[in-house]
């Protein structure tokens, strides 16, 4: 395909004006005829003016307009979301963070071999509150309770001198109810509680009311 | 898109799995997780149903059967036991309703719960419903309240000792350290009547006002007896056992 339709860069040249372009004769005559036809056709034409102005205005106030959807219609209309590639892995990563936060069970402990049972660091609404039973006989004594989801294999306590088993846990400040399980079969409630409470089944739980500062078994 | 629609596209996005997360596992997944038998956790399942068909919290009756299976307890008993449990919870429902809670949260359904379970009655449970500042305050204000009656208190007078430090704006800390209060007066030989009254009057254990209900004195932070266990101890509970004693 030629370029302009037959105009060469030197009659482009000519054509705008420019007087040290090096046209040919015959191709200057037939560029001036086409620049006069040119001129007259833009004399002919009516003269824009200020109507058109005018026009364009009216035809924009009258177009309706375009509300952006809001409430439900925003989430169900089509949209374009504008996202930096880079922050869709982030956003999923932590979407998937938010999923698999723990909720709050604990975690089977290993055989506590200190007086400190191995659970998760205890935020600060929490007190550190030790349960003691003396079971000189006793094989293995755990502390079960509303704390632990009453499950005695995560809480084992420690035996020391004279046959008293201990552990010390964190709890969060508020009411627990618990029993201790010796052997892992007896169930038996603490035996420094004041007063003990129907569990339901026959058996007694103890309780107890943990302040920030102070603990109280019932 | 504006700016403020991407945020909040993200913010929804982020709070979904956030909110699916807190609700936790379902009753049955609980159960099942925890080892119940197939027919017992249908049992369990259906009147937590029930439960939370009429607004109780389905998950107090899933731990109670899980309590039970915990402690080896057949699974006929264990039905009857979360049934009545049930029923009870309905009944917490009903007094914290009468104080002007019509829609209790599950938290503060159990603990009225648990306080009708240790003989508080629902006029003195709606006390303390009534006079909690916060939704918030509530179960502690009952525990409180139980363990105060423990302590030897009458319940008409435990209820007025945690009604007068709710009206009085203690926190919940304060509330809770109440009952260690109580305790170490009546480790030093006071009776339960004059325990009630000098924590009425805003007295403590070393006749302060520390867990009490009056004005609180300069330089002691709230709630801190003298002579109890400070924060970073160990505390002993009952107090006949110190830490690290064996």
């Amino acid at each position: 395909m030629k370029r302009n339709d037959g105009f060469g860069p030197e009659i482009q040249r000519y054509l705008d004006g420019d007087g040290a372009a090096e046209v040919p004769a015959d191709a200057r005559v037939r560029a001036d005829r086409l620049a006069e036809a040119a001129r007259a056709y833009g004399e002919s034409l009516p003269p824009l003016g200020a109507r058109l102005d005018d026009a364009v205005m009216a035809a924009v106030r009258a177009r309706t307009p375009v509300v952006a959807p809001t409430g439900w219609r925003w989430f169900v209309a089509p949209q374009s979301v504008r996202v930096r590639p880079v922050l869709v892995p982030l956003m999923a990563a932590a979407a998937l963070a938010l999923w698999f936060l723990p909720r709050g069970v604990v975690q089977d402990a290993a055989p506590a071999s200190e007086v400190v049972a191995a659970m998760a660091p205890a935020p600060h609404d929490t007190v550190f509150v030790r349960f003691d039973l003396s079971a000189p006989d006793a094989r293995e004594v755990a502390v079960a309770g509303s704390f632990n989801g009453w499950r005695p294999e995560s809480m084992q306590m420690a035996r020391s001198a004279g046959g008293v088993w201990s552990v010390t846990v964190p709890l969060a400040i508020g009411e627990h109810r618990y029993q201790f399980v010796v052997d892992g079969q007896r169930w038996v409630p603490d035996p420094t509680a004041r007063a003990l409470v129907d569990d339901g089944f026959g058996g007694r739980n103890s309780v107890i009311v943990v302040g920030p500062k102070g603990v109280v078994r019932s | 898109m504006s700016g403020s629609r991407i945020r909040r596209l993200v913010a929804l996005l982020l709070v979904c799995p956030a909110a699916l997360a807190a609700q936790g596992p379902d009753v049955q997944a609980r159960l099942a997780e925890r080892g119940l038998p197939p027919e017992l956790v249908r049992q369990v399942r259906d009147v937590a149903q029930s439960a939370a068909a009429r607004g109780l919290p389905e998950n107090a009756v899933a731990d109670r059967a899980i309590e039970g299976w915990a402690k080896r307890i057949p699974p006929a008993r264990i039905i009857a036991a979360v049934e009545q449990y049930a029923v009870r919870l309905g009944d917490a429902r009903d007094a914290v309703g009468q104080a002007g809670i019509a829609v209790p949260p599950p938290e503060m359904i159990v603990a009225a719960a648990e306080a009708l379970g240790r003989g508080l009655g629902p006029a003195q449970v709606g006390a303390v419903v009534h006079a909690a500042r916060a939704p918030g305050a509530v179960a502690p204000g009952l525990s409180v309240v139980t363990a105060l009656t423990a302590e030897g208190l009458a319940p008409d007078a435990a209820v007025g000792v945690v009604v007068a430090a709710m009206r009085d704006g203690r926190s919940v800390e304060q509330l809770l350290d109440m009952p260690s209060n109580a305790r170490a007066m009546r480790a030093g030989g006071m009776e339960p009547g004059e325990v009630g009254r000098r924590m009425m009057r805003g007295g403590g254990p070393g006749g302060e006002r520390p867990g009490g209900v009056g004005p609180r004195p300069q330089g002691m932070p709230p709630g801190m007896p003298r002579g109890m266990p400070r924060q970073g101890q160990p505390p002993s509970p009952g107090g006949h056992r110190p830490p690290g004693g064996g």
